[in-house]
Parts: C-alpha cells; sequence; structure tokens
C-alpha cells in the first residue's frame, strides 16, 4: 500500500532538534481525490512546491517522504489530513 | 479556508471547467476564478516586492499613525485567518487575547521608548494578532503580515500567549522583515532567529526591570507544560548557555558547529551566546547600551537578506565604536561576545 511518512519541523520550539519531534502516517487511498492530486503534483515537479510567505517566521514545514523521495512543503499548503496525521512527542 | 490566497487548487478548478456534467455558465465560472487567482497571486508577489523597494526608501514614507493600534482575532480552533475580530480585547475575559492585547501594547512601548521605533514597520502600522489558532497547536508564528499563536497541547507546550519573550520574539520578525529583511536560511536565517530572542529577550528584562545579571536568559520559560517540565526541560534556549541539557532545543556554541541546512532556531546559537557575553560583560541592562548597538545593526542600513554572521559582527563591532566612542568598555564587551564564540 502506497504510504506518505510525515515529519513536521521548524516552529519556533525547533520541531525535528533532538528532543522535540512530530510524526506521523498516512495512507494514500485516505486522501481525497483533490488531494492525492495535490500530492502528486508536488512530487512530480518539485519547483511547484509553494514557497513560504515572505517575511515569514517560525512557521511549520513539513518532509512528507513517499519511497525513497523527500520533499519539504511550508504548512499553508499541506492538505490538513495530512497536517493532522502527526503527533508531537518528546524524546 | 485554510491561511492562503488558493482555497481550492487550480488543477480542481480546471477538472471541474472541463466537467460536462456541469453547466456552461459554471463550468465558466471556474475558468474565470482561475485566472483571477492567477492574477492575485501575481499581486502579492509584486507587493512583496514593493515591501522590499518602499524600505529600502522608507525616510520619505509617511507615518501611518502615531502609535499603533492593537488588534486581536480569535481563530477558535480553526485554522482560518485572521478569525473573529474581539471587539474590547483589553478587558476580554478571555486570559489569551487580553495577555495579547496588553502585552503586544508594552512590545509597542518598549519599541518606542528603548529605539524610537513605532511599530514593526516605524510608520505606525498595526499590530495584528491571531489566538486559538489551529487545536492544540504547538507553535506561535509571524506569516509576514500578523503574529499567530496557538493553545499549545497542555503537555508538551502550554498556551504559547504565556510567554511575553514568546510575544516580542515573534513581533520582532515584523521588525526584521521592514528593516535587514534578513532571509531564513543559512547564516541570515540563524541571524534573523537571533535577533527575535534577544529582542524578546530584552523586552522580557526590560518589563520585569531586570539587568543583565538578574535575567535569566531563558526562552520560553513560559510556555514549558507539565511533560516538558518533568523531564527537566526549563526553556526552548538558554542564551548564556545555549548548549544545556535543560534546553528543549540545544544549540551550537561557536560558530565553526553551524552546519549546511540547519534549522534557524538551532543556528541561532553563537549569536545568541554572542549577545548574552557582550551584555554579560558590559552589565547594567541590556537595552541600554548592547541593545542599542544591535538595534542600529538591524535598522541602520537598509536590506540585506543575505548577510552573514561574520558581516553582521563586524557591523556591531563598528557600531559600538559609533555610537559609544567616549566608551571603550561597550566596544570591548561586544568583541568579547563574538570573540566568545569564535567570530
Amino acid at each position: 500500500m502506497d504510504r506518505l511518512k510525515i515529519e513536521r519541523v521548524g516552529g519556533v520550539a525547533g520541531f525535528g532538534g533532538p528532543h522535540l519531534k512530530s510524526r506521523g502516517e498516512v495512507a494514500v487511498s485516505d486522501l481525497s481525490d483533490a488531494d492525492q492530486k495535490t500530492v502528486e503534483s508536488l512530487f512530480a515537479d518539485p519547483a511547484k512546491v509553494p514557497a513560504a510567505h515572505p517575511g515569514q517566521a517560525d512557521a511549520f514545514s513539513y518532509r512528507i517522504t513517499r519511497g525513497a523521495k523527500t520533499i519539504e512543503v511550508p504548512e499553508h499548503a499541506v492538505p490538513s489530513t495530512i497536517k493532522n496525521s502527526v503527533k508531537d512527542v518528546l524524546e | 479556508m485554510p491561511c492562503t490566497c488558493c482555497i481550492i487548487p487550480n488543477d480542481v478548478l480546471t477538472r471541474l471547467s472541463q466537467d460536462k456534467k456541469l453547466s456552461a455558465p459554471l463550468r465558466k465560472q471556474m475558468v474565470d476564478t482561475v485566472q483571477i487567482s492567477h492574477e492575485l497571486r501575481e499581486l502579492r508577489t509584486q507587493a512583496a516586492r514593493l515591501t522590499s523597494v518602499a524600505a529600502a526608501r522608507s525616510a520619505g514614507l509617511v507615518t501611518l499613525a502615531a502609535a499603533p493600534s492593537i488588534t486581536v482575532y480569535d481563530c477558535k480552533h480553526t485554522q482560518t485567518l485572521p478569525g473573529t475580530p474581539i471587539p474590547k480585547p483589553k478587558t476580554s475575559s478571555d486570559g489569551s487575547v487580553k495577555r495579547t492585547f496588553n502585552q503586544t501594547t508594552k512590545v509597542a512601548k518598549f519599541y518606542q521608548q528603548v529605539f524610537n521605533r513605532n511599530s514593526i514597520d516605524d510608520h505606525g502600522m498595526t499590530m495584528m494578532s491571531s489566538v486559538h489558532f489551529g487545536e492544540k497547536y504547538n507553535n506561535a508564528m509571524w506569516n509576514g503580515s500578523q503574529m499567530i499563536y496557538g493553545d499549545g497541547d497542555g503537555s508538551i507546550f502550554v498556551d504559547f500567549t504565556r510567554g511575553n519573550d514568546v510575544i516580542g520574539h515573534e513581533l520582532t520578525h515584523g521588525v526584521t522583515q521592514h528593516s535587514l529583511q534578513l532571509a531564513y536560511s543559512g547564516d541570515a536565517g540563524g541571524l534573523n532567529e537571533s535577533i527575535s530572542d534577544c529582542f524578546g529577550s530584552m523586552f522580557r528584562q526590560w518589563e520585569a526591570k531586570q539587568d543583565a545579571k538578574k535575567a535569566d536568559w531563558l526562552i520560553g520559560k513560559d510556555i514549558m507544560g507539565p511533560a516538558a517540565k518533568k523531564q527537566g526541560f526549563t526553556c526552548l534556549r538558554d542564551m548564556a548557555d545555549p548548549a544545556a541539557k535543560h534546553c528543549l532545543a540545544p544549540q551550537p556554541t561557536k560558530y565553526s558547529q553551524i552546519t549546511p541546512g540547519m534549522d534557524p532556531h538551532y543556528s541561532s546559537g553563537p549569536p545568541n551566546l554572542a549577545f548574552y557575553t557582550a551584555c554579560a560583560t558590559l552589565g547594567g541592562y541590556s537595552w541600554a547600551k548592547i541593545g542599542q548597538v544591535w538595534y542600529h545593526s538591524l535598522t541602520g542600513f537598509g536590506p540585506t537578506p543575505n548577510m552573514t554572521m561574520k558581516a553582521f559582527a563586524a557591523r556591531t563591532r563598528q557600531g559600538a565604536h559609533t555610537l559609544y566612542p567616549g566608551d571603550a568598555a561597550v566596544a570591548a564587551a561586544v568583541n568579547a561576545g563574538w570573540t566568545k564564540v569564535g567570530l
């Protein structure tokens, strides 16, 4: 089954460092048709990954891994189902 | 509704415009929406370019207001921005709203009284904040136009409006955007984050009337949740001891330890330590002289989006001589700060 591994990084607290992690997984089949198309287009053409808003700071971004490929997408461009899949933990 | 100018993706609109099951007028509306959305995005890109060009020529700009308006909105646990406007945030029964209004007002006062700066853009722009963003959202941010605060999950973090240094930190990102315009990667990203920590900490110290010795120099102490405290974490970052074990986000202490692609919240460690060291070496209030040198370096020269830490260090060293020509101790303190981190 095609699954996406998700890691949320950044934010004012610095998620993705040694102690703060935010991870999740989503089956591609659980995404809506529109969200599947969005993910497809992001993986197909990295140049299409939206840029962060100018001047923005402390926002989260999401590292989405499908197979051997990982892209990093600013939070405002990530479908809600993917954003909601992550859980914040202390390690 | 997501906080972008693209509610429905273009490819969905395009597909719907070709769906013969929909009426011709409706299909035309889809085509029109795609075209208008494209133009709106182009407009936003151009607006960002205008901000950059205008900022470089800001000496001629008209002041919008003598003092900024402070507005607060309630996202009601959605990620829709800005949310519902709160008519009287100063007296709201919602603690997050009231805190945000009061602390943002104080940050405005801090910048006015300490640095003679009129709001984020130095022309009185409205300082806008949204609270209760998302559900159990473990973050606060500046999105290029406003501040956004989450409530925290109640475990790792509590309400992010509880940290007056966090509020000062976020507002300072706006100041940076309207002055030095530092990028958010590489050396510039680390400087961008450090400047927000420096001014966030200075604001916290100013509010508490603490000098450099009395201050704890911790970032995010007041937003630690019970789970974080239970594991011995007292803060996000420690400007006096960036690599300390009590930090949720321990940082490098030397410039040479910064690696390519490092998150700016980690590469900010060395310039944070440089600022702390300069303040601790000189003594007194951090905002009195060292803070003035940092502010001058941030705002006195126009945009340099890809400034290196070495260049910023040189600018502050020069600034110490320029601003305090008769006080060698200031230059010595600034030099001690950067020397400590290998710059």
